[in-house]
C-alpha cells in the first residue's frame, strides 16, 4: 500500500500546541474566550477525542453525504409531498426549520470558539469540522425550507426568526446564547456539545427523522438523519474536555455547567419537541411518545454516558422525570390558546382518539389536561363558537427559560403532575419569577449573567410594548396576518364533540 | 398597525430578498442575513448588555473603525457554498492522495539528496504550526466578523489551512519513515519555537492572534501575514524544493495556492466593499502599514535560511506588495 494510514500521521497533525513568546499565553486565550478556568496549555495535550476524521476524509464524506441529501429532495420535489401532508406535520416543518436553521448557522460560530480559543490540538482540529457542520447545517436546512415559501409565508420565518422578539424566539435565543454563542470555549465544549448535542439533539434529529418517515416525508427524514450523523461527530468534542476538568480538579465546574445545560435543553425541548411529537404529528405516524423518547435517550442513554465519564446525575434529575408529565403539555395549551404569537398553524391535536393515545402514554392526563383545561375549551365554543386566541392575561414568563410557568390544571396531590408554581427570587431589588427550583437555581449560579435581562413580560410591564394590547404584541413579534398561527385545523375538530353532544341530546 | 393592513402574501423567496430584481441564486438563499447578533449593538446577545463577551463583541466588532458598511450586502464573487466547497475539495484531495500514491510507489522519498533531507525538517515540516495558526486566526474571524456572507469565507478558509497543516503532518510521517533520525515528527516544535527561521512568522502570528479588533484581524490576517506565509512557505519553498530535486514539495503546494487565490478573491471584495466609505480605505492603509514591516521581517527571516535561494525574499516580499497594490493599499 503506497497510502499512509490515518493513524500513521494523525497524531502529528493534532501536535499543534506551543508556548508562546511574544505575547502571554493569557492574551493568547484570554478566559473570556477560553474557559479553561486556569488550567495551562499542556494540561490539555493530553485531550483525545474519540471520533477521528482527517480532512481528506471530511471533504470525501460530507460531499457524498450531500450528494445523498440533495438528489433524493431533487427527486421528490415535483411529488409536491407538502400539499398533501397533513397540517400537522406541515406545522412541525415550519416550526423546525423558524426554530433552528438560523440558529445552526450561528453554532458555526461556537464552534469557531473552540477551534481558536481550545487549548488542545485535537480539540481545535475537530472545532474546525464542527464549524463546518454547522455551516453546512444552516445551509442545507435554508436550502430545503425555501422551496416552500411560496406556500406560506410562515416558511419566510426560517430566516426571519431569530431577527425578531417573538416570545418562542427570545426563549430560544437566551437559552442558545447562554450555551454557545455568549459562552467561552470550554463552556461551549460542555454545555453545546456535550449536554445539548449528545443529550438532545437526538431527539429533534433522530426522532423528528422516526416521525418524518411514518409520515411519508422522505425528503425530511433523509435531511435530518444526515444532519445526525454530523452531530454524533461533533457532540464528542465535549466529552473529553469533561475528564480532562475531571482529572485537573474541576469536576464541580464541570458539573455545574452541564447541569445548567441540561436543564436548559429540556424546557426548549419541552417547548418545541413535546408538542410537535404528542400533538402535531398525525396519530398513526407517532413513532413513540415525547416521554418515550426522553427516556430512552435521555434518562437511558444519556445518563449512563454521564456516569461513565465521570459525572454524577445532575441533582435535579427526578425533577426533570416527574416533569416529562407536565411540562409540554402546558406548553401546548398555551401555544394553542395563544396561536398567533407564534409562526405556524397550531393543531390542537386532542381528538377523541388522540386523548385516547395520550391517556395511554401520560395516565392521568384525562382528569388534568382533559377535565380541566380542554373540555371547558370546547364546552365554550360549543356554546358560543369558537373564538380566536386572545392575549391571555399576561401570563408570567420564566425569568430563566423565557417560557410562560405553567403546572397541571385540576391537580391535587396525589396525582400526576404539579401544582401551578412560581420560584421567586428578589436580587438586588428586583423580583425575578421562574418556573421551577432548577431555573432559580440557574439563576444564582451566576446572578451576573442573566439579572440584566428583560423576559417579554417584563418589557411589557416597562412599557417597552406599545400600545399594550394583543395588536401591539403581535407587532412587538414581528407577526402580520399570513404568518402569524392560526388553529391549524380551522376548528374543524370541534364537529365530534358538536356529534356527541347531539347523541347525549 | 400591522393588523389593519392586508394579510402578508406568499412570496418566491426570502422576504429579505424579495425586493430584488433578479432571481437570488442558492448561495444568497444558504448564506444571508443569518448572524443575528451583529444587529444589536448594545447587546449582541439576548442575556444582555454586560457578560463578558456582550463586552468583547461590542469592543472589538461593534467598536471596530472599519465600519459604516451593511455587512450584510458583501457577497463572496465565488457564491462558495458549503457543498461546493466539499466538491472542490474532494476534488483537490483526491488529486494529492494520488500525488502521495504514486510518488511513495516510485520510492521517491529515497531519492532526495542529504542536505535536502536535512532541510525539511527545520523548513518545511515545522510549517504545520505556522499553518495551524492561520487556521485558528481564521477561526477568529469566523466568530468575529459582521455578517454571515463574511463568516462563511472565514469558515472555509480556517479549513483549507488545517488542509494544508494535514498535508505537512502526513508528509512527515511519511518522510520519517525513510529517515527515521532525521528529526521528522520531532525537531518541529523545537525548530517553531527556537529557529531563526522561524521567529518572524512565530513573532507575526502570535501577534495577529490577539489583534481582536475584527477589521484589525481581518487586515492583518488575510491582507499581510497570510500573504506573507503563503508565498515564503508555498512559492518560495517550492521553488526551492524545485531546485533542490523535490518536484513533489511543489504540486503539493500548487494545489494549496488555488485556495490562497481563493482566499485574496474575497479578501479583495470585502476590502473593495468596504472601502466604499472612503473612512473606511485609511483606516485599512493604517493597519497595513502598521503590520507590514513585521511580515516581511518574517519573510527575510524565512527566506534568508532557504538554501541556494538569493531571491527568495525580494521576490516573495514584491508579491506582497503586488498583492496590495493591486488594491491601493501599498
Amino acid at each position: 500500500m503506497a497510502l499512509l494510514d490515518r493513524a500513521d500521521w494523525y497524531d502529528i497533525a493534532r501536535d499543534t500546541n506551543w508556548t508562546p513568546k511574544y505575547v502571554t499565553e493569557d492574551a493568547l486565550f484570554p478566559e473570556e474566550q477560553s474557559g479553561t478556568l486556569g488550567l495551562p496549555l499542556e494540561v490539555w495535550e493530553s485531550y483525545d477525542e474519540p471520533y477521528k476524521v482527517t480532512y481528506r476524509e471530511y471533504v470525501r464524506t460530507q460531499r457524498e453525504k450531500d450528494a445523498g441529501v440533495y438528489s433524493v429532495k431533487a427527486a421528490l420535489q415535483r411529488a409536491n409531498f407538502l400539499d398533501q401532508a397533513e397540517p400537522g406535520w406541515v406545522s412541525i416543518l415550519k416550526l423546525h426549520y423558524g426554530a433552528f436553521a438560523t440558529l445552526e448557522a450561528m453554532a458555526s460560530s461556537a464552534e469557531s470558539r473552540m477551534a481558536r480559543f481550545g487549548k488542545a490540538g485535537g480539540l481545535r482540529n475537530m472545532a474546525t469540522f464542527g464549524s463546518l457542520d454547522e455551516n453546512r447545517h444552516g445551509q442545507i436546512q435554508l436550502y430545503f425550507p425555501h422551496e416552500h415559501v411560496h406556500r406560506s409565508r410562515q416558511f419566510d420565518w426560517a430566516t426571519k426568526s431569530m431577527h425578531t422578539n417573538e416570545w418562542a424566539v427570545v426563549a430560544a435565543r437566551h437559552l442558545f446564547d447562554d450555551i454557545m454563542a455568549g459562552r467561552d470555549a470550554v463552556g461551549v465544549a460542555l454545555m453545546l456539545t456535550f449536554a445539548f448535542e449528545t443529550g438532545f439533539s437526538n431527539l429533534q434529529f433522530l426522532g423528528l427523522a422516526a416521525d418524518a418517515a411514518q409520515a411519508g416525508d422522505i425528503s425530511f427524514s433523509n435531511l435530518a438523519s444526515s444532519i445526525q450523523t454530523d452531530e454524533a461527530r461533533h457532540a464528542q468534542i465535549g466529552g473529553p474536555a469533561v475528564k480532562i476538568l475531571i482529572a485537573n480538579g474541576k469536576k464541580a465546574e464541570a458539573q455545574r455547567l452541564v447541569d445548567i445545560a441540561i436543564w436548559r435543553a429540556w424546557t426548549l425541548f419541552a417547548t418545541v419537541t413535546g408538542p410537535s411529537m404528542d400533538y402535531y404529528t398525525p396519530l398513526d405516524r407517532r413513532e413513540k411518545s415525547f416521554k418515550e423518547f426522553m427516556q430512552e435517550w435521555v434518562f437511558g442513554q444519556f445518563e449512563r454516558t454521564l456516569l461513565d465519564i465521570g459525572l454524577e446525575r445532575p441533582w435535579y434529575w427526578d425533577t426533570m422525570l416527574a416533569d416529562l408529565d407536565t411540562r409540554h403539555h402546558g406548553m401546548h395549551a398555551g401555544i394553542w390558546t395563544f396561536h398567533k404569537s407564534v409562526w405556524w398553524d397550531v393543531p390542537p391535536g386532542i381528538s377523541r382518539a388522540e386523548r385516547a393515545w395520550l391517556e395511554e402514554k401520560y395516565p392521568g392526563w384525562e382528569e388534568t389536561w382533559g377535565a380541566h383545561f380542554w373540555d371547558p375549551i370546547i364546552a365554550r365554543f360549543l356554546k358560543d363558537g369558537p373564538v380566536d386566541t386572545v392575549l391571555p392575561s399576561m401570563v408570567q414568563l420564566c425569568n430563566m427559560a423565557q417560557v410562560p410557568i405553567t403546572g397541571t390544571p385540576g391537580w391535587t396531590p396525589g396525582k400526576t403532575g404539579r401544582p401551578l408554581q412560581d420560584f421567586p427570587l428578589e436580587h438586588e431589588g428586583r423580583l425575578y419569577h421562574f418556573g421551577s427550583e432548577v431555573d432559580r437555581w440557574i439563576f444564582q449560579q451566576d446572578p451576573d449573567r442573566y439579572k440584566d435581562h428583560l423576559s417579554v413580560a417584563d418589557r411589557m410591564v416597562a412599557g417597552m410594548i406599545q400600545p399594550p394590547t394583543l395588536e401591539g404584541l403581535l407587532d412587538y413579534f414581528s407577526l402580520q396576518e399570513g404568518e402569524w398561527g392560526e388553529d391549524a385545523l380551522g376548528h374543524s375538530w370541534l364537529e365530534e364533540y358538536r356529534q356527541e353532544q347531539v347523541q347525549a341530546a | 398597525m400591522s393588523t389593519e393592513s392586508e394579510p402578508l402574501k406568499p412570496l418566491r423567496t426570502w422576504s429579505h430578498l424579495a425586493g430584488r430584481r433578479r432571481r437570488p441564486s442558492e448561495y444568497e438563499i444558504v448564506s444571508t442575513n443569518l448572524m443575528y447578533d451583529a444587529k444589536n449593538a448594545e447587546s449582541p446577545f439576548e442575556l444582555g448588555p454586560n457578560i463578558p463577551l456582550s463586552k468583547w463583541f461590542k469592543k472589538y466588532r461593534h467598536g471596530s473603525p472599519l465600519s459604516g458598511r451593511d455587512w450584510e450586502e458583501f457577497r463572496d464573487p465565488d457564491e462558495l457554498t458549503y457543498r461546493a466547497y466539499n466538491i472542490l475539495q474532494d476534488g483537490q484531495e483526491t488529486y494529492i492522495e494520488g500525488l502521495f500514491d504514486q510518488h511513495n510507489e516510485l520510492q521517491y522519498d529515497a531519492g532526495l539528496t542529504a542536505a535536502w533531507v536535512a532541510t525539511l525538517p527545520r523548513l518545511y515540516t515545522p510549517a504545520r504550526y505556522a499553518y495551524h495558526t492561520v487556521q485558528m486566526a481564521s477561526h477568529y474571524l469566523v466568530q468575529i466578523v459582521p455578517s454571515s456572507t463574511i463568516r462563511n469565507c472565514a469558515t472555509y478558509q480556517a479549513a483549507d489551512a488545517l488542509r494544508c497543516v494535514s498535508h505537512r503532518a502526513y508528509r512527515t510521517a511519511e518522510l520519517k519513515q525513510i529517515y527515521p533520525d532525521s528529526g521528522f515528527g520531532t525537531a518541529e516544535r523545537t525548530a517553531w519555537e527556537n529557529d531563526t527561521a522561524w521567529q518572524g512568522f512565530r513573532e507575526l502570528m502570535e501577534k495577529v492572534l490577539v489583534a481582536y479588533d475584527w477589521g484589525e484581524s481581518f487586515v492583518a490576517l488575510n491582507l499581510v501575514a497570510k500573504p506573507a506565509m503563503d508565498e515564503a512557505l508555498l512559492r518560495q519553498l517550492a521553488a526551492t524544493g524545485r531546485r533542490q530535486g523535490d518536484s513533489l514539495l511543489g504540486l503539493i503546494a500548487d494545489s494549496e495556492y488555488r485556495d490562497v487565490q481563493r482566499s485574496r478573491t474575497w479578501s479583495t471584495a470585502l476590502v473593495r466593499f468596504a472601502g466604499e466609505r472612503p473612512e473606511n480605505l485609511v483606516v485599512i492603509r493604517g493597519w497595513v502599514e502598521q503590520w507590514l514591516p513585521l511580515a516581511e521581517r518574517a519573510i527575510d527571516a524565512y527566506c534568508r535560511a532557504l538554501p541556494d535561494s538569493p531571491q527568495a525574499a525580494t521576490t516573495a516580499t514584491q508579491a506582497v506588495h503586488g498583492f496590495l497594490q493591486s488594491l491601493d493599499l501599498h
